[in-house]
């Protein structure tokens, strides 16, 4: 058996609201390869951001394991770098700040002098060259998860966990997002990728961006399949979506989606 | 802002305005002081024009341009009903030359007392705010007592901090030591109050984003929650600020032997309403200057907010 960077078995959830204890998820088993990128998609409620919180370490699973290079996980860990749909930055911090402090964090062998020219050049990578003193309120939202995943790149942990990052951006930007992601992520080829698991439910981003989409089933969440994604890296947008292969992997993921919900129009619970 | 902006201005037309009334023949049976007063003017006229030349937000220079206006009408009317056309009883309504003249007089006295008054403040709300803030940090971040101790915190900050002022008499050895208690407990329970409400009111997201940059548990109370409730810890302490002049001064009008409230009650008690008015003027602007650099200093911690 191959040894997987991130091991994920028989994982159960159970989330307690109102006094009421109910299952998240049930018995979730996939495995990430390292350097590999998977994505999590799944219809709202499915327990997708509920799997990223357990990797991320702030909630702890009912049964089950995690395991990240065969170690038990527990807690959260400065081997993991995480990008939320919100305040992923602090609002007190400028962006360099921000940018500093999470280096501080995971990288001990880092200088305090360094820090600062370390985070000017991720900076300038996603885009955002001069923008390091402004606080996160005096950017847009698209600036400020370009900010985020330029922090959790200069962090260079080993590990990237992403929280449905750009679902919040308008439609234009967050293409731009998207495809700023995809290229710091492929890199150039020299330096070894990072292992991410990316929540989503876009599907369109889910298949740029992937080498493996996990598609989650709701109530309780479990995997319904898990699918590679056939496309050769590097990859475009452009050229990628003009592809009749493109539209039939598009259609099959739809159906996955959408099978389940019609499924439970049938039962008692209307979702849609 | 273009040289119109900046020098042409409503207020030098009052300014000139207001000299042309001090040149009516004064009235009133008593010393006047009326070249003092222009003197006054013209000071605050200066404090225009440097400030037309200096300052650079348009607002602030439209605020102290405004607030000089008024003063200068204010004086101009006060000047016209006391020492030129005497309608007022010179005995409570003196004019306002010889306010300044007082003040300039009891400048020493004045300047010790203002500092006394000062100084008590400033001991009994650093004190405070320096063992509330930490204290509601630790104490709101446990969250299992949070609650029990949001109870315990509303009775206390119900009890007007006014009555403790016996029984610290009977505590405490001096009066000094006294007010210094009583600003304390008037400071203390809306600090501690505010920050336990700003810790309890921290977001989770950004909680867990501290906790995913596994941030210790001293940085985590005074690099995230400390900051993150910042804004609810300044609202106590401006209550606890505005609370602590009106108590401080009434405690001196009862007890003390120095401070701007002994002032303006002794000189009362012999009928010298002069000098109780300049009091008054004077426990006013230390009050609005105090609050001014305390604004400043709030807004300069929290500009990250939009």
């Amino acid at each position: 058996m191959t040894t997987n960077k991130i091991e994920i078995k028989d994982l159960t959830v159970n989330y307690i609201e109102n006094k009421k204890s109910f299952n998240a998820l049930h018995n979730v088993s996939f495995g990430v390869g390292k350097g590999e990128f998977v994505s999590v998609i799944g219809a709202s409620g499915c327990g997708k951001s509920t799997l990223l919180s357990v990797l991320e370490g702030l909630y702890a699973p009912a049964g089950g394991t995690v395991q990240i290079d065969g170690k038990e996980l527990h807690g959260t860990g400065t081997e993991r770098g995480v990008v939320f749909q919100h305040y992923s930055l602090f609002p007190w911090m400028t962006t360099k700040k921000n940018i500093e402090f999470g280096i501080k964090q995971s990288r001990h062998d880092v200088k305090r002098s360094e820090r600062g020219k370390i985070a000017e050049e991720f900076l300038t990578k996603v885009g955002l060259k001069g923008f390091g003193s402004k606080y996160p309120s005096q950017l847009s939202g698209g600036m400020q998860q370009r900010a985020a995943i330029a922090r959790a790149l200069a962090m260079n942990t080993e590990i990237l966990l992403m929280d449905e990052p750009f679902s919040a951006i308008d439609a234009k930007n967050r293409v731009l997002l998207q495809e700023l992601l995809l290229n710091l992520w492929e890199g150039d080829g020299v330096e070894e990728r990072k292992t991410v698991v990316f929540v989503t439910h876009d599907i369109d981003e889910a298949i740029l961006l992937s080498d493996k989409i996990v598609v989650l089933t709701a109530h309780p969440g479990t995997v319904n399949e898990i699918v590679n994604v056939p496309f050769e890296r590097p990859r475009s947008r452009a050229e990628l979506v003009k592809t009749d292969e493109y539209a039939k992997f598009r259609n099959r993921l739809l159906s996955l989606l959408y099978n389940d919900i019609a499924e439970r129009i049938g039962g008692d619970e209307v979702v849609l | 802002m273009t040289i119109k902006k900046r020098y042409l201005r409503i207020v030098h037309i009052l300014f000139i305005a207001f000299l042309f009334i001090q040149l009516l023949p004064d009235k009133a049976a008593y010393p006047v002081y009326t070249s003092l007063l222009i003197k006054f003017a013209v000071g605050a006229e200066i404090v225009v024009l440097i400030g037309s030349a200096l300052v650079k937000k348009e607002g602030s220079l439209a605020l102290l341009v405004d607030i000089v206006g008024f003063l200068f009408v204010f004086l101009a009317v006060w000047s016209l009903v006391t020492a030129k056309y005497n309608y007022l009883n010179p005995q409570l309504f003196p004019a306002p030359g010889k306010i300044v003249h007082q003040f300039v007089e009891d400048r020493d006295k004045i300047w010790t007392n203002v500092k006394s008054s000062l100084l008590t403040i400033i001991k009994g709300f650093l004190l405070a705010t320096a063992i509330a803030v930490p204290l509601g940090l630790f104490i709101g971040w446990s969250a299992r007592i949070g609650s029990a101790a949001t109870y315990i915190t509303k009775f206390f900050s119900s009890i007007p901090p006014i009555v403790y002022i016996p029984y610290g008499i009977a505590l405490l050895p001096t009066f000094k030591s006294v007010s210094v208690f009583v600003i304390f407990l008037a400071t203390f329970w809306p600090v501690f109050a505010g920050t336990m409400s700003g810790v309890l009111g921290v977001d989770k997201k950004i909680i867990d984003s501290a906790k995913v940059l596994n941030v210790g548990k001293p940085e985590m109370l005074f690099r995230v929650i400390l900051p993150a409730s910042l804004h609810q810890i300044f609202l106590g302490c401006n209550q606890g600020l505005s609370v602590s002049f009106i108590l401080l001064t009434s405690a001196e009008m009862i007890a003390a032997k120095d401070g701007m409230g002994y002032y303006v009650k002794y000189y009362s008690d012999f009928g010298d309403y002069t000098r109780t008015i300049t009091g008054l003027l004077v426990i006013g602007s230390v009050v609005i200057g105090v609050t001014f650099l305390f604004n400043k200093l709030q807004s300069s911690l929290l500009r990250w907010k939009r």
